[in-house]
């Protein structure tokens, strides 16, 4: 007999709109923290002890926050809105301030991605102001690193992974596009490694293991293809998992590479095992459409929460799969 | 003259030794004479018997030796001697003469002995000794009997000591220890033969080819044979000697035991070329063998896995002298997939097994096919269009991959036939034997690895590595799942609220969604809203009663079902009424007519359930009743018909029952409209069940097994039904019913044909029963 599906541990209320974007920072010596972005322009930052929000932003003058992350350390937070501006806070002792502003220009929903290269110095992707216009850019600098455009017609730009692989080489770009298909970018090059057709239906969102080189995308249909990167740099689709009910707006895999969530339309998490992405729960709790999932980035893994953002302005939090906790 | 004085000096020594184990209590004497007897025994450069005195010792003396020790287990000197003694003097006369004599002895007396003797002389091979010397036609005395007795006590030695031995019995002694070890001393046997073949000395394979037989024929060569053939396949892999070993065994092996020892070996061999080293051209000699692997294997059984149709097949294509028989088995093959008469009559595991052969046959067939050509063209488009014409869908299937695959590799003037069919497992698994070798090519490079010598380690050896990274991998499967049904698809359209719309969606929707969602709410709708339910209880009848699956809804039977037992209990004498009528009118179908009958009896069980069970229920479960759907189950509702029929009965039953007014009384309406229901429903009953019978009896040896497969469930609903009046009404046709029920049970190649006439026969029997029994019963259980 299976076990009953969970219950979410704690839910956080208040966020006012919304979440379409959660961020864990619970690395340091701190308090654990929850960043989220809700629809009505305000991040919270919530703690994770206390689980109330201890501060509020209200950025991006009222817009939607798209997306939110952290630099490093919890002290610098950046956030990108559908103002078109990709802000960044400087949060550290209390502070909220705006250090810097960069106008992206794109009107579309595609979140950026974030990569440190080198202490204090981050790559930024973005959607750009083009349709199908990809642009990079280095931080603290603001200085431009490349434009990437496909030579195809590929319609909107719609999720982005940018990454730095072990083997040394530049960083490389994982981009998903509006006509479903997933393409490989060398960003030193500026050149298209390889592209595999993913999806009919536009990628919503797709996440990528880095060490096992394997990645999956979820779209608007009921199927998450999962795709690998074999040593020539080609993308090769593999199996798919097909849900019960369409649409999937975020992809997260566990630190500890064993598990996968996903947000779905259909107001559920499902948690898939990494390895065979054999399904493992279905967290039914939102009563809207789910938008964000993270898992927490705790050291001791018997603390990894899964947070889930939903348009029912509420997070809940989950524990589900911790050792010694959970798996009895 | 002098071997006989050397006899009866032996026989005076040994009948001196015989009295004093007999008689004497010192423990000293009897020491020296079982000394003397080893003596005789002892072969080495001390020993002061001589041999003439050894021989005469063994052919005559030793059995009644050991039968002596045997017999006096009990005396007092046996508990004397020490241990040590004791196994070197005692056992050591048993392990050290004729393991012939010994064996017997030790069988016979395996109840009294002490087990440790047996398992000693079976762990210190003494079996091998014992094959080894019939291989050198060493054994004395060789009656048929004793062979035969022998024989018989080395393969059911696990019968005789769990016979005996009982619950002492030893994990030595059971089949799956003992056989094994029986098959390493054949090898053991086998191996000295080869050794004494190479030094130029004649051996006998009789007895070990015999031995394995018996094995084998009484259903252990499974286990014997998962040990030797490894070894074998290995040993013959170089070795012309252990080849000719292998031959010479094989064709040793009696006629009557050929075929179990064949069975077995196909199944353990790891592949075609195996088979080929360890029976050599066994086929092209004996007669049993051709049988056994040309025929029986491939047309009259069909249990075995793909793997041994592939070895048997390979085994015949292997070699040029071999090769006619792969012609021959081709053609009846082919002959017996296109039989019209087998598509229809066998069942469809051995038309599937029968297919692959012909597959299998044709792609090792690797000469261009115009020698017989003409022929295999001729069956082949008898035999597709059997297989077209059927109505099976997997039938068609196999008819269209094969047929496929025979034209191309028939190149008929450059023109192949292409079929559209949907591919499943079984194409798919029909497909892939097209494959060369894709089944036993790892196991035959994994033998080829491995050492004649530690052949089973090695294998075992391997498949521990091959598993050991998956498992590495298989992290996934370390987390268990939750539970998952919850996750089921999320509805945009949302149920209707009232009654009446849903009675509107059903009787004008056209979308799928909302109509099933109306049907999945009336229900509960009916009973949660009696008033409205009763305004439109007819036509709402009357609407489910002509409602087809149109959109293939999921549980629509039941769905309907429960909506219109719903309605009769809400609105009993409108509906019932209706229902009623309508049973008796035309253009309804059986299905229809069934449907009302149940729908009748379901609610009239439900209308004659105590009411006052429901009552006190419904006090305490009234909070849950919003979330049971179950019919029946809802309380409130129940208490709301409880009142309306007090209230609106009242007055009518006081009238009947004026002197007590009772609080229940109004039940006793209840009871009746659900004894009038009852009676219809049963009279109904019989009558469907005759047109039933006479229905089925037109169709009952349908060639087809869909049809037979429909009539048998037909005749369990009939069945099901209650019978009382069965005997009275339909007894001719029910006798002769049955007789074709038990002859189909028996008979039909449909196993599902089979385990439902077992079931309808059953039933049948059963209700016979009790109605035989007790035939003053009452038709109607009121």
């Amino acid at each position: 007999m299976s076990r009953p599906s969970p219950s979410p541990i704690y839910t956080l209320r208040g966020a006012g709109g919304p979440l379409n974007t959660l961020h864990f920072s619970c690395q340091g010596e701190g308090t654990p923290l929850l960043f989220s972005g809700s629809g009505k322009g305000a991040i919270h930052i919530w703690n994770l002890n206390s689980r109330r929000a201890e501060k509020i932003i209200e950025a991006h003058s009222g817009n939607s926050v798209i997306w939110v992350s952290t630099l490093q350390s919890a002290d610098a937070l950046i956030s990108q809105g559908r103002d078109m501006q990709v802000c960044w806070w400087d949060v550290s002792e209390g502070r909220s301030e705006l250090v810097e502003s960069v106008r992206t220009g794109s009107v579309g929903y595609c979140q950026c991605s974030l990569v440190e290269m080198s202490p204090a110095n981050y790559l930024l992707a973005y959607a750009g102001e083009q349709t199908e216009e990809i642009k990079i850019i280095e931080l603290p600098s603001k200085t431009a690193v490349c434009t990437l455009v496909p030579e195809e017609k590929l319609g909107m730009v719609m999720c982005l992974k940018l990454w730095q692989p072990d083997s040394g080489s530049g960083p490389l770009l994982l981009a998903g596009y509006e006509n479903g298909s997933v393409l490989l970018w060398d960003v030193t090059q500026r050149s298209k490694l390889s592209q595999v057709k993913a999806h009919p239906e536009p990628v919503m969102c797709l996440t990528f293991d880095t060490t096992s080189l394997r990645g999956v995308s979820g779209s608007s249909e009921k199927t998450l293809s999962s795709w690998r990167l074999d040593g020539q740099s080609n993308l090769q689709l593999q199996d798919c998992v097909t849900l019960v009910n369409p649409g999937v707006s975020q992809l997260c895999i566990r630190m500890d590479r064993k598990l996968l969530a996903s947000a779905g339309w259909d107001h559920r998490i499902r948690v898939f095992g990494w390895k065979k992405l054999r399904p493992l729960a279905v967290l039914q709790y939102h009563t809207d459409m789910v938008l964000s999932v993270a898992f927490s980035d705790h050291r001791d893994p018997r603390q990894r929460v899964l947070a889930a953002g939903s348009k029912d302005q509420r997070i809940s939090l989950w524990s589900v799969y911790n050792e010694g906790t959970d798996t009895g | 003259m002098e071997s006989l004085t050397t006899n009866t000096d032996v026989r005076l020594t040994v009948t001196r030794c015989f009295r004093t184990l007999k008689s004497s209590t010192d423990s000293s004497d009897i020491i020296t004479a079982l000394r003397t007897l080893h003596s005789y025994l002892d072969e080495g450069p001390d020993s002061t018997a001589t041999s003439a005195e050894r021989a005469e010792f063994r052919r005559a003396h030793y059995s009644s030796a050991l039968q002596l020790l045997v017999s006096n287990i009990q005396a007092d000197w046996l508990h004397q001697l020490t241990a040590a003694q004791r196994a070197e003097l005692w056992d050591g006369l048993f392990l050290a003469g004729p393991p012939e004599q010994a064996l017997l002895v030790l069988m016979d007396a395996i109840g009294e002995l002490r087990w440790v003797v047996l398992g000693k002389f079976l762990q210190r091979g003494r079996l091998a000794e014992l094959l080894w010397s019939y291989c050198l036609e060493a054994a004395p005395s060789d009656s048929p009997q004793l062979r035969e007795t022998l024989l018989g006590r080395i393969s059911a030695l696990p019968d005789i000591t769990a016979n005996k031995l009982q619950l002492n019995n030893r994990a030595l002694f059971r089949p799956q220890q003992y056989y094994p070890l029986l098959a390493t001393e054949m090898l053991t046997a086998l191996e000295h033969t080869c050794q004494a073949l190479r030094a130029g000395t004649d051996c006998n394979l009789t007895f070990v080819a015999q031995t394995l037989g018996k094995v084998c024929i009484q259903g252990h060569g499974g286990l014997v044979l998962a040990v030797m053939a490894p070894r074998l396949s290995a040993c013959t892999r170089s070795d012309m000697v252990w080849q000719r070993v292998c031959w010479k065994l094989l064709e040793n092996v009696p006629q009557r035991w050929m075929e179990s020892v064949l069975t077995g070996l196909v199944q353990a061999v790891s592949g075609p070329d195996a088979l080929g080293r360890i029976i050599g051209n066994l086929v092209l000699t004996n007669k049993k063998a051709q049988f056994v692997i040309t025929h029986k294997l491939l047309l009259l059984q069909y249990k075995y896995e793909t793997r041994v149709l592939r070895i048997i097949l390979g085994y015949l294509a292997a070699d040029r002298d071999r090769r006619p028989l792969l012609i021959q088995v081709l053609r009846s093959v082919s002959q017996a997939w296109a039989n019209s008469s087998a598509v229809k009559h066998t069942p469809l595991e051995q038309q599937l097994y029968v297919s692959k052969a012909l597959l299998l046959s044709v792609s090792l067939y690797t000469d261009r096919l115009n020698s017989s050509l003409s022929e295999l063209l001729q069956c082949m488009l008898g035999g597709m269009q059997t297989h077209l014409d059927s109505n099976v869908v997997r039938i068609r299937h196999m008819g269209m991959v094969i047929g496929e695959y025979l034209s191309s590799r028939m190149d008929i003037n450059g023109t192949k036939l292409k079929f559209e069919y949907d591919q499943d497992e079984e194409t798919r698994e029909l497909l892939s034997l097209l494959a060369p070798g894709a089944s036993d090519g790892p196991q035959e490079t994994a033998e080829t690895a491995e050492s004649a010598q530690n052949a089973s380690q090695t294998t075992s050896g391997a498949q521990a590595l091959k598993t050991d990274p998956d498992s590495d991998l298989d992290s996934d499967d370390e987390l268990t799942p939750y539970d998952m049904s919850g996750d089921q698809e999320i509805s945009k359209a949302s149920p209707p609220r009232y009654l009446r719309d849903c009675l509107e969606i059903l009787i004008s929707s056209e979308d799928p969604v909302r109509v099933e969602l109306s049907l999945k709410a009336a229900e509960s709708l009916v009973r949660k809203n009696s008033f409205a339910a009763r305004e439109i209880s007819v036509q709402m009848s009357k609407v489910l009663l002509h409602m087809d699956d149109k959109y293939n809804i999921n549980g629509f039977l039941y769905l309907r079902q429960a909506t219109m037992v719903a309605l009769t209990v809400t609105d009993c004498i409108p509906v019932a009424h209706y229902l009623t009528t309508e049973f008796y009118s035309l253009n309804y179908s059986l299905r229809q007519r069934l449907d009302i009958l149940e729908v009748l009896a379901l609610a009239a069980q439900e209308l004659s359930k105590p009411v006052t069970e429901k009552k006190a229920a419904s006090i305490s479960s009234a909070t849950t009743a919003e979330s049971t759907p179950y019919p029946g189950d809802n309380p409130v509702h129940w208490q709301q018909v409880v009142e309306k029929r007090i209230q609106s009965k009242t007055k009518r039953l006081t009238k009947v029952l004026p002197a007590t007014p009772n609080r229940y009384a109004p039940n006793i309406c209840l009871i009746h409209d659900t004894f009038l229901l009852v009676t219809t429903w049963y009279w109904a009953a019989a009558q469907m069940g005759c047109a039933l019978l006479d229905f089925v009896w037109a169709v009952r040896y349908h060639a087809d097994q869909y049809v037979r497969g429909v009539l048998f469930a037909v005749c369990s609903v009939f069945l099901s039904m209650p019978s009382q009046n069965l005997l009275v009404d339909i007894s001719d046709q029910l006798f002769e019913t049955r007789s074709w029920l038990a002859d189909v049970a028996e008979g039909d190649p449909d196993a599902d044909c089979r385990s439902l006439a077992v079931q309808s026969l059953v039933l049948l029997d059963k209700s016979l029963k009790k109605q035989l029994q007790d035939p003053q019963a009452p038709t109607v259980e009121t």
